[in-house]
């Protein structure tokens, strides 16, 4: 659909994202997830009932595009799986070894 | 019908060692002889051997010299054939190892940053690092494009500037000449950012064997990101595929492998 005053706005408002943008997302995610690890939360979202880290989450989402949030959050979560398994992994090994 | 004349059939190892075996009872025979040094019609006074065949009087005679050199000389040329083929083969490995290998990249025709048609004819004469990404990836891309930007620094000291970093963009929707050309400021110089139509991007991540996910009716104002694979392509300077380097690759290696593959062709070639 076209609009006559808000077509060319979403579109001038899309450039591409620079080192400083860049820089500035990753911090506030680092400071989130800190919290989030803090809270002993996983899944970004879990926390929210607990009513902690809501102005971490809320810098958050405003220095970062809503697509890199989710991709974020995504590789956390899939991360932290990863750091199980590979505990799993080494508690295996080693009665294994004994 | 045999399919070897019946002398020349190949022996089998049992009867090979039998016959091995009568020849050398025969061959003590006929060596006694030759150790007393004495000529054979005399050897009935001192022997009470029966007298060996005429035939064999000795094995030391002028024809069995001229099979001993000939032998010889034979083994000879064999081991010297032997030895070029052999080099020759390892002449043809170590090219195969620089030439040959999967068929990466092609012609292509896209837009630079600055607004230049670009095709396949300009990475000739360079040693191009080619990869493809977008410029709203939130972590990968930029991190990749640090990673060339050290290479090619490091690169250019030891060779000079004989490098063309290309980044190819997989999100033709959103990613403009311009949106293109403030990207790049942040990475190394030389690196020329290439855009294309949806259909001349999907027709060079074919060529370059590149995974991406974008929809051909992506939204240009849209919240997307794109899924693609992340290799970085080294091209020699006939255009041809070298190497590809991944994620888990650090700059000095692949600073490392382009000093092997410029030193293998210059060897080649000569200096660029």
């Amino acid at each position: 659909m076209w609009w006559p005053f808000t077509s060319s706005e979403p579109k001038k408002k899309e450039s591409a994202p620079l080192r400083q943008d860049r820089q500035k997302c990753y911090e506030f995610r680092d400071a989130y997830f800190a919290c989030l690890d803090h809270a002993g939360v996983v899944k970004a979202g879990d926390e929210k009932p607990s009513g902690s880290c809501l102005s971490e989450a809320k810098n958050y989402e405003k220095n970062c595009a809503q697509s890199w949030i989710e991709y974020f959050n995504q590789r956390r979560v899939i991360a932290e799986a990863q750091k199980e398994r590979l505990a799993q992994a080494e508690t295996q090994a080693q009665n294994a070894r004994r | 019908m045999l399919p070897f004349p019946r002398f020349a059939r190949p022996c089998r190892a049992q009867w090979c060692s039998l016959r091995s075996l009568s020849l050398s009872s025969r061959e003590t025979q006929q060596f006694r002889p030759k150790s007393i040094r004495q000529p054979q019609n005399h050897l009935r006074f001192y022997s009470t051997e029966p007298p060996a065949p005429p035939r064999s009087a000795s094995v030391f005679t002028p024809s069995s010299a001229v099979v001993f050199v000939t032998v010889l000389v034979g083994l000879v040329f064999y081991f010297r054939h032997e030895k070029a083929k052999h080099i020759e083969q390892r002449e043809k490995e170590r090219a195969a190892s620089q030439y040959g290998r999967p068929k990466v990249g092609g012609p292509f025709k896209l837009m630079s940053h600055t607004g230049q048609p670009f095709t396949d004819q300009d990475l000739f004469g360079k040693w191009s690092l080619v990869y493809f990404g977008f410029t709203n990836c939130p972590d990968i891309c930029p991190a990749e494009l640090d990673k060339i930007t050290a290479v090619v620094e490091a690169a250019e000291k030891e060779h000079g500037k004989i490098f063309q970093p290309l980044f190819i963009s997989v999100d033709p929707a959103r990613d403009t000449v311009s949106q293109m050309a403030v990207y790049l400021k942040d990475f190394h110089p030389s690196i020329v950012g290439l855009v294309g139509t949806y259909a001349e991007t999907r027709a060079i991540c074919k060529a370059y064997r590149v995974y991406f996910s974008t929809p051909p009716d992506a939204d240009p104002s849209g919240d997307y990101l794109v899924d693609h694979s992340i290799f970085v392509y080294l091209m020699d300077p006939n255009g041809q595929f070298v190497e590809a380097f991944g994620q888990v690759t650090t700059a000095s290696d692949v600073v490392e492998k382009i000093h092997g593959f410029v030193g293998e062709w210059e060897k080649d070639h000569g200096k660029m």
